[in-house]
């Protein structure tokens, strides 16, 4: 009856159900009567439903639940509770697509099947007539669902199995991801100053050049893919680049701008070409492009090969599935276990090291280009994963624009969507068998950004919050943004989607238009209430921040003068030659010892300076200093909600103050006073209601706040670390034993 | 020579003598006087100076540097801004500038040169010229000062020696100079016993002080005993204790004998739904008990309530060894010492905190803390805390306890008073402790410090509920490595009273005139009189005690109602029985009733004493009891969360898992002066956002009432809403201190838009007393035994739409 795996037999007819036969289509309709609770977005079909299923809470020890309905559909995974719905006043922050018990198919991070109390992990291909007693959902967004299929009826019972299975574990197409069946009227365009720059015409680009004055040439050759099909329509080169250049390594070894500083100098990323030893033609190539890229400011140039330096793809898989392993318990025992060990299992998964890692390399660059003044070149094997997570941080920490939210978005534009992020292989949303390509590189950039808007809150626009729901958004698959592999990928599927009405092409809505997901009062918990906004424009300020560099007082050959331990290409040609012929193209990181110390010395001086927020923002990267983006990770475990404390207690009383101040300012208006103050205080949402608030706040709801063990009481202290205070060193491994 | 690196300059060997190598002596000034710019205290002398000594400034300070002239004292490090505002004159000196560091704080001298550090020792010679001296803390804070090139090349290398030299006592045991010369000198010995006290926190000093105190937590049936007035039945013990108020003294004095160093269970703290909080020291198992003891001894023991939970502190609590070492070994992660090259690598910084353990023991204290709140919370019933000194643990969780489930001490003069109740009064050995004379390093223990970092664990997780800031307990963390605060130089009431007994007992100033009697005057000098730690503006300048409390003025919300009868389901006649009943033992989480837990129950002789009614309930209660500490933690959420309005006595329970105990970064990393960045640059100049926010409502409010001052007003609206404001600064019950003015704001906003008429509003009476300082006990008083009477006690039921989090 059912088809597996992406080779099943497909209908004559292609469209967007194809992947479900008949017979499923037939048993939704016998289970519709129970849907009715259920909206379903348009275009979304219900494959299947089970009924009743219980639904555990997470408190595995008490099996205490709740009974209702389980179905699939092709968007999602979802649970009706037959319990009548309790209205909860604190739904200021509901998502418009799925609601707390929904899970997105593309969300779905691990399903285990509990057979006779063992669990065991499903995988695509092995699916068995034996259906699991229950059933266990490990999320992207790190929440967890336990279902108990044993109360429905047995065909039932399998039926749900194996289509959830099917649906969230094996491969697919990707027009079978719900992006496709969803449809939804066009949005109006947002307003034009508000508009987050999509760099998908020339202008986008011609404008940001404008925007950072730099002066490098737009290339429009590729605007039917002719030169890559890893390279945007339009992009940005080095002046000096020959356009027969371009075409020369299959697009790679194009030196593609990104940015540039006030100086002049500016930053380049390259997909790197492969040197072999006596391949004359592309070293040659290398150099020219060198050339032109440092041709770009007073003839100097850095570069730096990120493989190298940086975690490869499958370190970062691997460490992060480690690291989200702390948070996605099954039942409240499990985080006690943990807990004894939490900072060393913590250390050992590597996660924050990682960050550290793509931090303190975004801060060399920064410190090339504000301190040194040359132009920096950051190559990659495939240019668009780490070139892009240090691409744009180094954006972030150089120009306060992209610390504002239509900046940051207009930021992920240009490095990640047009920078051809591979977003679709990335996420591993059509569940390829083959993972290598699986990474969370996206989420990684968010983790770094995460950490800076810690650090320096006041200096950015959007929130914690926000990070967290983009985060959450990549596994939502409607969005175009996160999709596709690169700008040619999504022509070629949007071209070949929508083949109904010639003069229509297909739409998916972008992340940034957080209008399809959450309404008005939500979208204000993305806003800094403490953002320092910045009373001067850009440019004025800038000019008197740094009136004058050295740099451009000083002659061209005194670029020279940079100390030769960091490799470094100058104009002669024979010495750039004779560094390509020693193979130490482009690594400044070459002795050991001088990268951290000259980072951390910037750092200092960096710090000695008065903190601007609309200058140049390093973030610390000491021990103490990465932390776990609690938010994120630790929403959906109860043990873990402060209820009337942590960091939304102040948030919540800043808000109400400013709602106060604009209420009285207000009033002082009414009273007949000229004072016109400009009022740009916006006060939050969350200031007018009255709910005791958790300080996992927006994201907890309700159905968290029962079953909560503030103590642990008798069973855990056997394996506290209280118990074992004498004989400390081998305190955790005897408490595991006890266990 | 202004680049005189290589020169090697032999220094002669300094003389310990302090006068030959004063460069000023402050003279008999009362006030003090300026010395070179510094201003002195009385009798303080400057030994050292260097000029045009740059400072680096933390990133809490503003970042980057500041140009003075860098002294030394025999009291202090201190450092002089280059255009710092003229002193007043008249001011009253503080001890500490901004930029001070008192000696006695020292911990380590570095001194660094072109090409090397150093370690600077008392004895050890300087082969170069310093260009940073680095300056390491007891309270870990690290100080770092640049000499320019154009410091004397001597004075950078004088006043490096000077600091190595006087910064330890000369050997263990002596006190510091500045104590000697100083504080014993006349003019300082005026100035401090002419201090006035604190008048709004509550000394314990006097039985009045704890009848005051039970008269505010609404205790019955308890007493205050003078028994041990001259310190004869217990030394360690303050003079006076609450007791049972059955016990007559003559019958209490028995009872001694048969605890620890007779430190026997005394009354700390009842909580509102009338459990009552003991603390005791371990029993003394080898005494013949006789059959009057015995019932003394339970009376006792059980205070009039049915049942008593022993809960034992001695087993799992980290012994103090353990939190030397544990400490230790967090300085040496923070502080990232130059001298000493090992360095933690980022990577591995997570698992060494780990090792350190530090966070262990702070989870294990507010765990045990939480049990007992949840314990004290199912009402009428005795918790004694027991530990075999009853000097340390004891007083964590006593303390803790009451910060968790008392609003009334998470204000500043609450906090103090609990310090004062359950630490300085009841002798914790601060001394030993601290360790000040560096004598007693198997004593040494950072106890309170441990507290410290407990209560701020609490501050951290629920910053709205607290009065007191941050920078508050960093203040108190500081202040307890500089050694002049008779709270912390001594170990019990005993050798306090004996140390200041030329002092009044409690010396209450007459309407603000200091008719200090100049008796004394010819007292021994090496009896200083030290002043108490309380006394901030001693320390602080008021900029910086401002920044003790929230920076929002609280209104008056729902006060609690601290009289013991909250909720109460058992029959108060129950009382009167006052026949003790079942007793068991909490440890590890769980109850148990074992036979021995009293020595005189199990005691041959004595054991068929109500053998009978203790069998019985033991068994029956044990799963209620286990249900009691689960009930609490089960908290049902508020079905309805625009009414609900949580439960003011509910108690802070901390959450304890891995991720959610943090380091306490504003004091253990503040040091390390790399890791500064993460905190938010807060200087005096600029402020937090909250606290703009909330000047910029109080302008906005003034200027409000100035433009509706010309309108008509309305009385009748105008009275109630204006109240809550007319008490702003009367806070010393709220139970919300961050979230509650908004109530008051938007009334006032009702008001205003109501026309109101706010010169008329000044003239209201209230219904709540006035809240001038001196009437603030009897103010509190009343509240507490009155408060109920007043309509603004039940805002819930008036307005449906208050602000959340109440």
């Amino acid at each position: 009856m059912l088809s597996l795996g992406s080779g099943g037999p497909k209908p004559a007819k292609p469209s967007f159900v194809s992947y479900v036969t008949p017979g499923e289509i037939n048993s939704e309709k016998d289970s519709s009567k129970k849907v009715e609770h259920l909206d379903l977005l348009p275009g979304e079909v219900v494959f299947c439903s089970a009924t009743p299923v219980l639904r555990y809470t997470q408190d595995d020890l008490s099996q205490r639940g709740v009974f209702g309905t389980l179905l699939c559909t092709n968007f999602r995974v979802s649970f009706i509770s037959d319990e009548s719905p309790q209205e909860e006043v604190a739904q200021h922050f509901k998502n418009r697509l799925y609601g707390e018990n929904d899970i997105p198919l593309s969300c779905v991070d691990q399903i285990y099947g509990v057979y006779d109390e063992k669990k065991k992990l499903i995988t695509g291909g092995q699916v068995k007539n034996k259906y699991p007693s229950k059933i266990i959902f490990h999320c992207r967004d790190l929440r967890v669902f336990q279902f108990c299929l044993t109360y429905a009826k047995e065909e039932d019972g399998r039926r749900i199995f194996q289509g959830v299975v099917r649906h969230c574990l094996e491969p697919k197409s990707l027009k079978c991801v719900f992006a496709f069946s969803y449809s939804v009227p066009a949005k109006p365009v947002l307003q034009e100053n508000q508009r987050t720059v999509m760099f998908e015409s020339l202008e986008d680009w011609h404008q940001e050049m404008r925007r950072t004055k730099g002066d490098c040439k737009p290339i429009r050759d590729n605007e039917a893919f002719e030169i890559s099909h890893r390279l945007p329509k339009y992009f940005i080169v080095p002046a000096a680049v020959e356009t027969e250049d371009l075409s020369k390594c299959e697009g790679k070894g194009i030196p593609i701008w990104c940015w540039s500083h006030h100086s002049g100098c500016a930053l380049f990323k390259m997909a790197s070409v492969p040197l072999g030893q006596e391949d004359t033609m592309s070293q040659s190539h290398m150099e020219r492009m060198l050339h032109a890229v440092a041709q770009n400011y007073l003839y100097s140039v850095k570069t730096e090969d990120l493989t190298e330096t940086l975690p490869t793809l499958q370190d970062i898989q691997q460490s992060y599935n480690k690291f989200k392993q702390f948070f996605l318990i099954d039942n409240t025992m499990d985080f006690w276990l943990s807990d004894v060990k939490w900072f060393s299992s913590l250390e050992n998964s590597g996660w924050l090291d990682m960050i550290r890692q793509c931090l303190r390399k975004a801060m060399e660059v920064v410190e090339c280009l504000e301190k040194e003044n040359t132009n920096v070149l950051i190559m990659e094997e495939g240019g668009s994963d780490l070139c892009c997570v240090v691409s744009s941080l180094v954006q972030i920490m150089l120009d306060p624009y992209f610390r504002t939210m239509v900046g940051f978005q207009s930021l992920v534009q240009k490095e990640w969507v047009s920078g051809c992020h591979q977003f679709l292989d990335r996420s591993n949303h059509l569940h390829q068998k083959e993972k290598e390509c699986q990474s969370p590189v996206f989420l990684l950039f968010l983790e770094c950004v995460w950490q800076l808007v810690q650090q320096h809150s006041p200096a950015f626009q959007f929130s914690e919050t926000y990070l967290t729901v983009l985060s959450d958004s990549i596994h939502v698959p409607i969005f175009s943004t996160f999709l596709f592999n690169s700008a040619h990928h999504k022509a070629s599927v949007l071209q070949a989607e929508s083949p109904r009405s010639q003069n229509e092409v297909l739409t998916c809505p972008p992340v940034w238009d957080w209008s399809v997901q959450f309404d008005c009062k939500a979208q204000d918990f993305f806003i800094n209430p403490l953002y320092a906004e910045k009373n001067k424009p850009d440019k004025t300020q800038r000019k008197t921040h740094k009136p004058k560099h050295q740099r451009q007082l000083s002659l061209p050959s005194s670029a020279f003068k940079t100390p030769p331990k960091k490799g470094f290409f100058k104009e002669e040609t024979e010495s750039l030659k004779k560094m390509l012929r020693m193979r130490r193209v482009s690594r400044w990181l070459v002795s050991p010892d001088s990268p951290q110390a000259s980072t951390r010395e910037f750092y200092e001086s960096w710090q000695r300076k008065p903190l601007d927020y609309h200058g140049v923002l390093l973030p610390c990267l000491d021990g103490p200093a990465m932390r776990v983006w609690m938010q994120r990770y630790l929403r959906w475990i109860p043990e873990l909600q402060i209820f009337g404390g942590g960091a939304i207690a102040v948030t919540n009383r800043l808000a109400e103050l400013q709602g106060e101040v604009v209420q009285l300012r207000r009033e002082l208006d009414r009273q007949g006073r000229r004072e016109n103050k400009p009022d740009n205080h916006r006060p939050l949402a969350l200031s007018r209601s009255s709910v005791r608030l958790s300080s996992s706040f927006p994201f907890a709801s309700n159905r968290n706040w029962s079953f909560k063990p503030v103590i642990p009481n008798s069973r855990l202290h056997s394996i506290d670390v209280t118990d074992n205070l004498a004989n400390q060193e081998d305190e955790a491994t005897e408490a595991f034993t006890v266990v | 020579m202004l680049t005189g690196s290589k020169t090697t300059f032999k220094v002669r060997q300094m003389v310990p003598d302090i006068k030959e190598r004063m460069l000023s002596h402050s003279g008999v000034h009362a006030r003090g006087r300026e010395m070179f710019g510094l201003c002195c205290l009385p009798g303080e002398c400057v030994l050292q100076r260097a000029v045009l000594v740059r400072k680096k400034l933390s990133a809490r300070e503003g970042g980057g540097w500041l140009s003075g002239t860098l002294f030394c004292t025999h009291f202090r490090v201190a450092f002089v801004p280059q255009d710092s505002p003229k002193p007043d004159d008249n001011a009253d000196p503080v001890l500490l500038g901004d930029h001070d560091v008192a000696l006695a704080s020292i911990e380590k001298v570095v001194a660094v040169g072109p090409s090397r550090t150093k370690l600077v020792t008392p004895n050890s010679s300087l082969k170069f010229t310093p260009e940073e001296l680095v300056l390491y803390c007891r309270d870990l804070r690290v100080l770092c000062f640049l000499f320019d090139r154009l410091t004397p090349d001597t004075q950078a290398i004088e006043i490096t020696y000077t600091i190595a030299k006087t910064y330890q006592p000369l050997k263990p045991g002596t006190l510091f100079s500045f104590q000697n010369a100083a504080l014993g000198s006349i003019e300082m010995k005026q100035f401090l016993s002419n201090r006035r006290r604190d008048p709004n926190m509550n000394w314990f000093e006097c039985p009045a002080d704890w009848e005051q105190e039970l008269e505010r937590t609404g205790a019955t049936g308890w007493r205050v005993s003078s028994v041990n007035d001259r310190f004869e039945m217990s030394t360690s013990l303050s003079r006076f204790n609450v007791v049972p108020q059955k016990v007559l003294d003559t019958e209490l004095k028995k009872t001694f004998a048969h605890f620890n160093e007779g430190r026997i269970p005394r009354w700390c703290w009842r909580h509102p739904r009338g459990s009552d909080l003991l603390r005791m020291a371990s029993f003394q198992n080898n005494i013949y008990h006789e059959k009057d003891d015995i019932r003394n001894l339970e009376l006792v023991l059980f205070g009039g309530q049915q049942v008593c939970v022993v809960v034992d502190l001695g087993e799992e609590m980290p012994s103090p060894a353990d939190i030397q070492l544990a400490h230790t070994r967090l300085r040496a992660l923070c502080l990232g010492d130059i001298s000493a090259s090992v360095t933690v690598p980022d990577d591995k910084w997570l698992s060494t905190l780990e090792g350190t353990h530090w966070l262990d023991y702070t989870r294990c204290c507010l765990r045990k803390a939480a049990e007992v709140a949840c314990l004290l919370r199912g009402g009428h019933l005795t918790v004694a805390l027991q530990e075999p000194e009853d000097r340390d643990m004891n007083c964590v969780v006593s303390s803790l306890v009451q910060v968790m489930c008392d609003p009334h001490s998470r204000t500043v003069a609450g906090f103090q008073s609990l310090v004062q109740k359950e630490w300085v009064m009841a002798g914790h050995r601060f001394l030993s402790r601290i360790n000040y004379h560096r004598d007693s390093d198997k004593e040494e223990a950072p106890v309170f410090l441990l507290f410290l970092d407990c209560v701020w664990q609490l501050w951290d997780q629920y910053p709205g509920r607290f009065q007191l800031t941050g920078d508050y307990l960093l203040a108190l963390h500081d202040s307890v490595h500089i050694p002049l605060f008779s709270s912390f130089l001594a170990n019990c009431q005993r050798e306090r009273c004996r140390r200041s007994q030329h002092l009044p007992q409690s010396y209450t100033p007459i309407n603000g005139l200091r008719e200090m009697l100049p008796r004394g005057a010819s007292d021994d000098p090496t009896d200083p009189p030290f002043p108490p730690v309380w006394d901030w503006a001693l320390q602080y300048s008021s900029q910086r005690q401002a920044r003790f409390t929230q920076p929002v003025s609280q209104p008056i919300c729902s006060q609690p109602l601290l009289n013991g009868n909250l909720n109460t389901n058992l029959d108060p006649n129950q009382y009167g029985d006052g026949v003790p009943g079942s007793v068991f033992l909490l440890s590890r989480g769980t109850f148990s009733s074992p036979s021995n837990l009293l020595p005189w129950r199990s005691a041959g002789s004595s054991a068929s004493y109500r053998k009978s009614h203790r069998r019985a309930p033991s068994s029956e209660s044990l799963p209620g009891l286990e249900r009691l500490i689960k009930a609490c933690s089960l908290t049902e959420p508020p079905q309805n969360t625009n009414t609900a309005f949580h439960d003011p006595h509910e108690p802070l329970l901390p959450l304890l898992l891995g991720p959610c105990v943090r380091v306490w970064k504003d004091c253990y990393l503040r040091g390390a002066l790399h890791a500064q960045a993460f905190s938010h640059p807060m200087s005096s100049i600029t402020q937090h956002p909250v606290e703009q926010l909330a000047c910029e409502v109080q302008q906005l409010r003034e200027k409000l009432a100035q433009v509706s001052i010309v309108r008509p007003a309305n009385a009748a609206k105008r009275q109630e809403s204006h109240r809550p404001e007319a008490n702003l600064n009367q806070n010393a019950n709220n139970e919300t201190f961050l979230f509650a003015s908004s109530r008051a704001a938007q009334q006032h906003h009702a008001s205003n838009r109501a026309t109101a008429h706010p010169s008329a509003l000044t003239k209201t009476p209230h219904p709540t007393p006035a809240t001038s300082r001196s009437s603030n006990r009897d103010n509190n008083k009343h509240t507490f035994l009155f408060g109920h009477q007043s309509e603004g006690r039940h805002v819930p039921t008036r307005n449906a739409k208050l602000p959340k989090n109440n």
